[in-house]
């Protein structure tokens, strides 16, 4: 501990170029660190927990294209299946544009079966007034807090894609398994088809849950053989598929992102490396007159590792604290127009990584120099004045 | 351990060579020579004659390339690198040219540097400091800056980090080299007292023959070779 003093008054010597690479490992770290934990969260979408024994059919063509109802008829007549529900994003807005949340019209029949394992913590009471009241709906918890909403109020939606604004009753308040579930609102399909003349007898798509998980290839092939060549093809596939979709209409963004990180990681190096040389060159001479006073090179070797190893600890816990406070600012503002944004955050594991890389920097770059310094002899040192 | 009446520095057949490519360069070349414990030797002689070089062999800074050298007790050629640095740590204060303060540190810490090897506590380390600090006439000045200070001022500050650790020797290149008449002067007062009071052991390069004048011995080289050894008459 007595020679950090002396570590930190070497790291300020130069407080100008301290503070400049400070600031570039800062914003590196931070750069890496949300674009690391966008890929992260974006690899969730495509790895979200889902109940083994369920799936979605869609239109082939899009998710923009709907399904006729009577398809539900079918896929209810087969053995595998357990329920069917039938589900659209309407796309509302609770008062204000700004205040934009996932919300669904959705089968309330058989909601509470298929998606047993996310609309948890509803009694029965709770779930059978929803059912009962043709103008009710429930709502995450997340999003009940953020609003302040209560079982009883009234939530006045604005329809984007549909012509209507139905005002809707609070049954219930349910939690879910990840922050993104419980930003939703649900409402009973039938609003949206009696408000909307061109929703009659469509939907947008059919989840399906089988009674075990090996029956979704078998039956899912089925369903697709069975509406081909009709006008109007199916396409079935895993939830997780399903939600690869949405991510996949991002492009490559994983061969982006890493593209990215590579090349800032490349340009930290470079520039870290340069700087650490520089600060260490010209202190020669007091590195000889250090071990001319008994300060082993080791020792020596140990204090100027110290020294980069500190400036990159700090640059990058900075760097992620920076990526903190973004992230949570994002999932704020931008979270309820990009939807996936509401389970960005910082893995722990994305942080020990971009600290470890901030680390590998750092050692990297002062390590070359160092080993130079201390290996060069103390007269040679003295003679660099 | 070393015996009281045993030189502290001796010498025999001491060489010094550098090599440039294949080509030896020989700087000292069988050199002898006995320095007793208290003693206040100056080096002198032309540029090129090899004294800054038998100066840093004797500190331990160097090596050298064949003979005796043993200083306090130890043969240098015996000690690896680590052990060498411990030596120095313990025997060796340095007094330099240009002072050579590390600029980010204030008076204080400047001197405390060659106390943080050793295992004395913060409280320790600050009494020798302070003691240091008052026998160089400088404590109004322990919190200032080598770039807050005169030339001469820096100068003792050197000297009281070459002496904090209470080495037995010092080893002083040029100390006056860049100083007024003034400081210079000041500065030799200050090596005659910590070798006449404190018996410090002191060997000094200098051209200087008003410095030189101060030592009691004067040590003459010439070519890499010991010319002679004159007493002075002070």
């Amino acid at each position: 501990m007595k020679f950090l003093h002396l570590v930190w008054k070497s790291l300020m010597r130069s407080k100008r170029r301290t503070f400049l690479i400070l600031c570039t490992l800062l914003l590196s770290v931070f750069l890496i660190t949300i674009l690391q934990s966008l890929l992260a969260t974006l690899d969730s979408i495509s790895n979200k927990p889902t109940e083994g024994n369920r799936f979605v059919v869609r239109h082939k063509s899009g998710l923009t294209q709907f399904l006729p109802m009577s398809y539900g008829d079918y896929l209810r007549q087969q053995p595998e299946v357990v329920a069917v529900a039938h589900q659209q994003w309407f796309g509302g807005y609770y008062q204000d544009p700004k205040n934009f949340f996932a919300n669904f019209a959705l089968d309330e029949s058989t909601m509470f079966v298929v998606y047993s394992d996310r609309l948890m913590g509803l009694t029965d009471a709770e779930i059978k007034e929803f059912q009962r009241d043709g103008k009710g709906c429930i709502v995450g918890q997340i999003l009940a807090d953020k609003y302040g909403w209560k079982v009883g109020d009234t939530i006045p939606l604005s329809g984007t894609i549909f012509p209507i604004n139905p005002r809707l009753t609070v049954r219930g308040i349910f939690k879910g398994r990840m922050a993104s579930e419980e930003n939703t609102l649900y409402f009973h399909y039938k609003l949206l088809e009696e408000g909307v003349p061109f929703m009659k007898g469509k939907t947008g798509s059919f989840w399906v849950k089988t009674k075990t998980s090996d029956d979704i290839p078998r039956l899912a092939n089925r369903i697709d053989t069975h509406f081909a060549n009709s006008p109007v093809e199916t396409l079935s596939e895993a939830e997780n598929a399903f939600y690869l979709t949405f991510v996949k209409m991002l492009g490559n963004i994983s061969a982006i992102i890493h593209g990215v990180t590579i090349a800032v990681l490349i340009a930290i190096t470079i520039v870290t490396v340069g700087t650490m040389s520089m600060a260490i060159k010209e202190r020669t001479t007091e590195i000889a007159i250090l071990r001319a006073m008994g300060f082993s090179s080791t020792r020596v070797l140990i204090l100027l590792m110290a020294e980069g190893l500190l400036l990159v600890t700090l640059g990058g816990a900075l760097g992620i604290g920076l990526a903190r406070l973004v992230a949570k600012i994002l999932r704020e503002v931008l979270g309820s127009s990009l939807i996936f944004l509401q389970d960005f955050h910082l893995a722990n594991s994305t942080i020990v990584l971009c600290m470890g890389m901030a680390l590998v920097i750092g050692f990297i770059s002062t390590i070359i120099p160092a080993l130079t310094a201390t290996r060069k002899s103390i007269v040679e040192g003295l003679r660099a004045l | 351990m070393m015996n009281s009446s045993a030189p502290i520095i001796h010498i025999q057949s001491l060489a010094k060579s550098y090599f440039r490519e294949t080509l030896e360069i020989p700087v000292l070349q069988g050199l002898d020579l006995d320095i007793p414990p208290g003693g206040f030797y100056a080096l002198m002689g032309p540029s090129g004659s090899g004294k800054t070089t038998l100066l840093n062999l004797i500190a331990g800074i160097d090596r050298p390339t064949g003979g005796l050298l043993e200083v306090c007790g130890s043969n240098l050629n015996q000690l690896d690198d680590d052990e060498l640095a411990s030596w120095r740590n313990e025997n060796v204060g340095f007094i330099f040219q240009n002072y050579n303060l590390i600029p980010v540190l204030n008076a204080f810490e400047n001197i405390e540097l060659p106390l943080l090897l050793t295992p004395l506590s913060r409280a320790q380390r600050k009494e020798k400091v302070e003691e240091a600090l008052t026998l160089v006439n400088l404590m109004d000045r322990r919190e200032n800056y080598p770039r807050q200070l005169s030339g001469g001022q820096e100068q003792r500050v050197a000297i009281a980090r070459a002496i904090v650790g209470n080495p037995k020797l010092l080893v002083a290149d040029e100390p006056t080299g860049a100083l007024d008449a003034k400081n210079a002067d000041e500065i030799l007062e200050m090596m005659k007292r910590l070798n006449e009071e404190f018996g410090k052991t002191i060997l000094m390069v200098t051209h200087d023959p008003k410095a030189a004048n101060c030592a009691r011995h004067q040590v003459h080289l010439e070519k890499g070779i010991l010319d002679k050894t004159v007493e002075v008459n002070r």
